[in-house]
């Protein structure tokens, strides 16, 4: 699991550290970039990327905050956009070295992307936006899903959920890359994360209003989206699709807002056709 | 008549009618295929309206269902169950209801995962309590945060040929406060200042108020010792007597605008950094003693060491969040502000701190961190 402080040069380490990166499947190949969203970690596409595997090369990360993360390096500051979190997607691309990426973002992680791949755009080869929306709260004219009262509900309710987070058990998630055990935390930590950063990253999260960056966007893109998806429904996932440059839009049978871990083999079947083949 | 036997009426369908928690069965999607009687009672809703029609998110709130996207879903995928998720449910006539609920996947004859069980438990009076537990620990934060501030406001001394400027910028990372402080005070009004810096061990309302007694002290101090070696060995007395600030690190730099001399003292603390129209950037190294109130026998020896101020001469005073990074060593930090110091010599005070704030954070691990700044 903890490939990359045995495959990387020193110089590298920084940013793979802080970002929990891994790294599978054939080093000298294309690479292909998973984005988890909002919630868990990278443990979110564990049934989706061994299906890569044989053809790409797999690098898996968790947002800072996020699962195995070092939570040191969370800044208020950078993070209160997803600017931030785009930033790190990009570091991660210079420090790797990874070229003519595909790029697949889950929720929120979809907008990342996409604003990663405005800012750089002749890095990113393909862009998979698995229930991808540009603005959660309704406005004008845009239907998203929720109203502002909506996330505050949300926000009460990561509350309530962090009593189960006790500081006994920050330690272990907060981890850091020099412990080898980690992986084995990791599975445990999954989902946990500490309250003050969750709350923050939600309110970035649904707070964010990207619908501009989407015109910007030149990468061929592919837009899954749900059937019943509560947090990213149709409307929306099709206005991402009209609004993007290019791009293929697939109604996935799958119900809900993970088809990552409910539905991975219609996820992988919809990732590979994309990609032809 | 055994033990048993006492309830050998109650059949296996009435436990589960009758249990006193909701009970049901949905499929991986929500979809609600058995519920018992505890909880149509609860919700209001009765089974015809539940089953095949209904997913239990549909139950929840917006904010809830989002929480339910985005863990209840992928933990019951990943680790086959959850436990004690706080939900609250939309009973039929608009009310709601808290409850922690359980999940468990459940497999059909084959195998599959294709059903979850889930019990749900009535958590309304817990959740008040939990609300309230919330709600005394962001007083204590926002007390000690409040406090703080408080301490850290006030005027800055200000004369004709002198600008005192400073910058605090608090740890983020949600932690509680940190016990960094700063103050700038007049010893003899026009003619002698004294700078400080202080560093409290630990974190929180604790730090927040030894931090607090700490700059009073000095303050006072202040008024009847001449000189910082003087005015720490006095703290010193103080600390050792009221049992406070144990391992407090503070520099004190006293200048004299007329006669152009800084005297200046280190307990514990990192070194002044001067800078002079001709020369580069150097750190004061001298008046170096132990920190405040350690428990050896040495920290009676106060040193101070000085120096003569041309004009044009600056001097930065700061906490150790300024050149500590994990990463680093000291030294490394220290050339690093040194270099960002001298750089921006032509920048008038006020932008000289912000610049330094935010050049300098060390944004993978932040600390707290307070400078000032004196131009004379």
């Amino acid at each position: 699991m903890r490939l990359h402080t045995a495959t990387l040069g020193s110089s590298t380490v920084v940013v793979a550290a802080r970002n929990n990166v891994h790294e599978h499947g054939r080093a000298d190949a294309q690479p292909m970039l998973f984005a988890h969203g909002f919630g868990c970690d990278q443990t979110m596409w564990r049934d989706v990327w061994p299906a890569f595997a044989d053809r790409y090369r797999v690098v898996l990360f968790d947002h800072v905050g996020a699962g195995g993360s070092d939570t040191g390096a969370f800044d208020r500051d950078r993070y209160a956009s997803l600017r931030g979190y785009a930033d790190d997607v990009l570091e991660i691309c210079h420090e790797l070295e990874l070229a003519d990426v595909v790029f697949v973002g889950h929720s929120v992680a979809a907008m990342i992307g996409v604003i990663a791949a405005t800012t750089e755009p002749e890095r990113f080869s393909r862009l998979v936006l698995v229930g991808p929306s540009p603005r959660y709260i309704d406005d004008e004219g845009y239907v998203g899903g929720f109203t502002r009262e909506d996330i505050d509900e949300l926000l009460e309710s990561l509350d309530s959920n962090y009593l189960g987070w006790s500081s006994a058990m920050a330690p272990v998630i907060m981890g850091n890359a020099d412990r080898p055990q980690l992986a084995e935390e990791l599975e445990t930590s999954f989902c946990r994360t500490d309250p003050e950063i969750a709350s923050h990253f939600a309110r970035t999260t649904f707070l964010s209003d990207n619908r501009d960056d989407l015109g910007r966007v030149t990468t061929p893109s592919l837009v899954l989206q749900c059937a019943q998806d509560a947090i990213a429904p149709e409307p929306v996932g099709r206005y991402v699709h009209e609004r993007l440059g290019a791009s293929t839009f697939v109604q996935m049978r799958a119900t809900g807002h993970c088809p990552n871990v409910s539905a991975p083999e219609e996820t992988i079947a919809a990732i590979r056709t994309f990609l032809g083949g | 008549v055994t033990i048993e036997a006492e309830f050998v009426a109650e059949t296996a369908e009435e436990l589960f009618e009758g249990a006193p928690c909701g009970y049901l069965t949905t499929r991986t999607d929500g979809t609600i295929v058995r519920v018992n009687r505890t909880f149509e009672r609860w919700t209001g809703l009765d089974r015809r309206q539940l089953v095949g029609a209904t997913r239990f998110q549909d139950l929840l709130t917006a904010g809830g269902r989002i929480y339910h996207e985005t863990h209840y879903v992928p933990l019951l995928r990943v680790q086959g169950a959850v436990r004690e998720i706080a939900l609250e449910i939309v009973r039929a006539d608009g009310s709601r209801m808290p409850v922690l609920i359980n999940s468990e996947m459940h497999p059909d004859a084959r195998g599959r995962r294709t059903h979850v069980r889930t019990t749900v438990f009535d958590a309304s009076d817990r959740r008040r309590y939990e609300q309230e537990l919330l709600r005394a620990r962001r007083r204590d934060q926002d007390i000690a945060q409040e406090l703080q501030q408080s301490m850290l406001a006030g005027d800055l001394p200000i004369a004709p040929g002198l600008t005192v400027d400073v910058g605090y910028r608090p740890a983020d990372s949600g932690l509680a406060i940190g016990g960094d402080w700063y103050d700038a005070f007049w010893l003899t009004p026009g003619v002698s200042l004294a700078l400080v810096v202080g560093d409290v061990v630990g974190r929180g309302l604790g730090a927040a108020t030894t931090m607090g007694q700490l700059r009073s002290a000095i303050r006072a101090l202040a008024l009847t010792q001449r000189g910082p070696a003087a005015m720490l060995a006095a703290l010193d007395t103080y600390a050792e007597r009221h049992d406070v600030g144990q391992m407090t690190t503070v520099v004190v730099a006293q200048i004299d605008i007329e006669a152009r001399e800084l005297r200046y003292a280190c307990a514990g603390h990192p070194p002044p950094l001067l800078v002079t129209p001709r020369e580069s950037p150097r750190f004061l190294g001298g008046g170096r003693s132990m920190p405040i109130n350690v428990p050896v026998d040495d920290t009676g020896i106060r040193r101070e060491a000085s120096c003569s101020l041309t004009a044009g001469s600056r001097l930065l005073v700061y906490s150790d969040g300024l050149i500590e990074r994990r990463s680093e060593t000291i030294d490394e930090g220290m050339a690093r502000l040194a270099a960002a110091f001298g750089a921006r010599r032509d920048e008038p005070p006020a932008a000289l701190v912000s610049s330094l704030l935010h050049e300098l954070r060390d944004t993978e691990h932040p600390d707290d961190v307070c400078l000032l700044v004196a131009d004379v």
